[in-house]
């Protein structure tokens, strides 16, 4: 027989999309209605894996009075760089740094404080370590948040549209700057593995090309594009790049060679591998400039929007969203459902087993409506 | 001969001709296992003292012409394909367990592969004296990096006396975080020690490295000490923004010229060599925006130690 819930926890883990209170406010009100109690994990599940920390032991407790007063752009739990019970980088008695698997002492502690569920605000790795602590016996149920919209089995992530309108109004004013300058101006979006972002920032500001992960990009038909409008009277260009994106024909496919001092001083490393992920922010951007600039008559800058729109006031929408889900949340423990994720699959909020969740990415397919409406607009996708 | 009862250790890779790591011509074997995490790491695959997987993408063939390690023996289910790329696999590291090499194994192109191996004295001497020609002509031998070698003190001991036994000269890099108990087991069977001096201030060595320097800092005096015939350079690597300053040279010049066994003390330049490997193993690179530090840094912190070494060159402003 389930044990009737009384107490629930939310957390929300590693990373930051604007207006988390609102999802945190939608669990608490429900929550509420329901005659339960709520609290916060501070920091994502490091408020009970390092409670001496924490002046108030790691956990809030959240009510309707307290919600009330939140910020709907701020996060009250705060987040955390890890967030992953199962590996805990602690200091052993040697003073060794060792990552240590503590997930059983952080069920015990939720056991201890009455805790019967757990809510969670998650990216797709969080997602993982969810279904893994569900697997240990966690009740829970996981909210999805992503700024780029990639994690699957949703239609709609918590936190995209702010995202996705923050990076529109900063690509309105790169379009601007180009406009003025007389140049091409090629500006990288969030998207590493999904383009959505590049793809609707870049059709909303009507861009001249956009460049997602999903198409490998061609640049002479980029060049093409802009040499088309350059003839027609266009003195500027603006180019949106998801740091993702790839040419279709690599620089260095082959493995090059690897230097004396690079082995003796990283050995089993090559040139090329992991450039894609690991390269600085704002390398995909000034790989296509430079590129252009060659090919092109116009002078290119590049620009990174980045992490400027990861934080921020939410969109109605989202603020619409995160009520929506964090009550979805509390009705679905109300029905006994756990190890479940809180989709938006319109019109409904649906659930999703967690299992279905992981180990996908939500990718733009190639016949998506929004590369049909692009193409018909006359951006250049590169591909 | 190798018999079953000689130590075994966890090995990453042996490196034959390396020139950067002490004296002549010498093989580098890099052991696994770290006891810092220094967030600048250029061998990642070392920290972890398990064999680990790793994975390269750009060696998978795909789903359709292969698909082996979506099948068994993944009973994790820690690999999947992505709708809209190509075929090639993913990896779920935070379901992959490090079980075992099963699927390494039943990866025909090697793309997915593993991290450590173990091996006794004598294997890993048989490898090493295959450069054992190179090393009578340079004044060369073997140096033992990782890592931490000392953590696996008793197998580093053993194949050092082995070494020194078969008249190798031996070297090796550590950073000292390991208990004095483990000094005592390898610096006996060491010629000359490479040992870091990342940041003087303990703070900041927790914040950069996580955890303090205080066990570090206790084990460079005591071994500079204990073992007044072994030959010490001190290394710092230099990262912007870190420890490019001037205090941090400066402080550790006034420990080590105390000792006139610590010969040297080096500067490496932060580099990003490693950062394909984060890749590899799923990790995050936490510096990925940063940089090499400028040649003019790199003079001007060279000729403060010039200057104490006693050695021409530009003095040293301020």
């Amino acid at each position: 027989m389930t044990t009737p819930i009384k107490r629930i926890a939310i957390n929300v883990g590693a990373g930051y999309v604007p207006g988390l209170n609102t999802v945190i406010s939608g669990a608490v009100l429900a929550a509420n209605e329901l005659g339960w109690e709520v609290v916060g994990i501070r920091d994502g599940f490091e408020g009970l894996l390092f409670r001496d920390r924490y002046p108030d032991r790691g956990l809030v407790s959240l009510t309707p009075q307290l919600t009330a007063t939140l910020d709907p752009a701020g996060v009250l739990l705060g987040t955390a760089v890890r967030n992953d019970p199962f590996h805990v980088r602690t200091i052993n008695a040697d003073s060794l740094v060792e990552e240590v698997d503590q997930s059983e002492a952080l069920l015990e502690t939720l056991r201890q404080e009455g805790i019967d569920a757990v809510v969670s605000v998650v990216g797709s790795r969080g997602l993982t370590i969810l279904y893994k602590l569900h697997r240990k016996g966690l009740k829970t149920v996981c909210i999805p948040r992503s700024t780029e919209n990639d994690m699957a089995a949703t239609a709609l992530s918590f936190g995209f549209n702010s995202t996705l309108s923050d990076t529109v109004a900063m690509l309105d004013r790169a379009k601007q700057a180009a406009q003025a300058a007389h140049q091409i101006a090629v500006v990288e979006v969030l998207g590493t593995h999904a383009g959505w972002l590049a793809l609707q920032a870049g059709m909303a500001v009507c861009a001249d090309a956009v460049l997602i992960p999903e198409i490998p990009y061609d640049l002479p038909k980029v060049v093409a594009k802009l040499q088309v409008k350059a003839k027609a009277g266009g003195t500027y260009g603006l180019v949106v790049v998801a740091e993702g994106a790839v040419s279709a024909e690599p620089d260095t496919p082959e493995e090059t060679a690897i230097s004396a001092l690079k082995a003796a001083l990283s050995p089993l490393a090559n040139d090329y591998e992991g450039a894609h992920v690991i390269q600085r922010s704002g390398y995909a951007a000034e790989t296509v400039a430079l590129q252009l600039q060659r090919l092109t008559d116009h002078e290119t800058y590049p620009l990174v929007v980045g992490p400027w729109v990861k934080g921020g006031v939410p969109t109605a929408v989202d603020r619409q969203l995160g009520l929506g889900y964090g009550a979805a949340a509390v009705r679905a423990l109300n029905t006994g459902q756990t190890g479940v994720m809180v989709a938006f699959q319109p019109p409904d909020l649906t659930l999703v087993p967690l299992a279905q969740a992981i180990n996908k990415v939500r990718t733009v397919p190639a016949n998506s409506e929004f590369i049909q409406i692009a193409r018909s607009l006359g951006i250049c996708l590169g591909g | 001969m190798t018999t079953s009862k000689q130590p075994t250790g966890l090995i990453l890779n042996i490196q034959h001709f390396c020139t950067h790591d002490g004296p002549g011509i010498r093989t580098t074997v890099f052991l696994k296992g770290c006891s810092l995490r220094c967030k600048w790491c250029s061998n990642p695959e070392s920290i972890s003292l398990k064999p680990e997987l790793a994975y390269k993408r750009s060696q998978c063939i795909g789903a359709k012409a292969c698909g082996l390690c979506l099948k068994e023996p993944c009973v994790e289910r820690a690999f999947y394909v992505v709708e809209g790329e190509d075929d090639r696999v993913h990896v779920n590291w935070d379901l992959a367990t490090d079980c075992g090499k099963e699927c390494a194994d039943v990866c025909p192109t090697g793309a997915l592969y593993m991290f450590g191996q173990e091996m006794t004295v004598d294997e890993v001497l048989a490898e090493v004296e295959q450069d054992s020609a190179f090393y009578r002509e340079s004044g060369g031998g073997i140096t033992l990096s990782g890592g931490e070698c000392q953590l696996q003190a008793d197998f580093c001991g053993a194949l050092l006396a082995e070494a020194h036994r078969r008249g190798i000269h031996t070297a090796i890099e550590t950073a000292f975080n390991v208990p004095w108990a483990n000094v005592e087991k390898v610096l006996p069977h060491v010629d000359l020690v490479l040992h870091d001096h990342k940041l003087t201030d303990s703070d900041w060595h927790k914040k950069w490295t996580g955890v303090d320097n205080r066990q570090i800092m206790a084990n460079f005096k005591r071994a500079y000490e204990t073992f007044p015939n072994t030959q010490f350079i001190a290394r710092t690597p230099i990262i912007p923004g870190v420890n490019d300053y001037e205090a941090h040279i400066r402080s550790t010049l006034a420990l080590i010229r105390q000792y006139p066994n610590v010969i040297d003390y080096e500067l490496l330049p932060y580099h990003r060599y490693g950062e394909s490997k984060y890749e590899f193993l799923g990790k995050v690179y936490e510096l990925k925006d940063f940089t090499s530090p400028t040649a003019e840094s790199l003079q001007r912190l060279q000729a403060i130690i010039d200057e104490a070494f006693g050695r021409s060159g530009q003095p040293a402003e301020g």
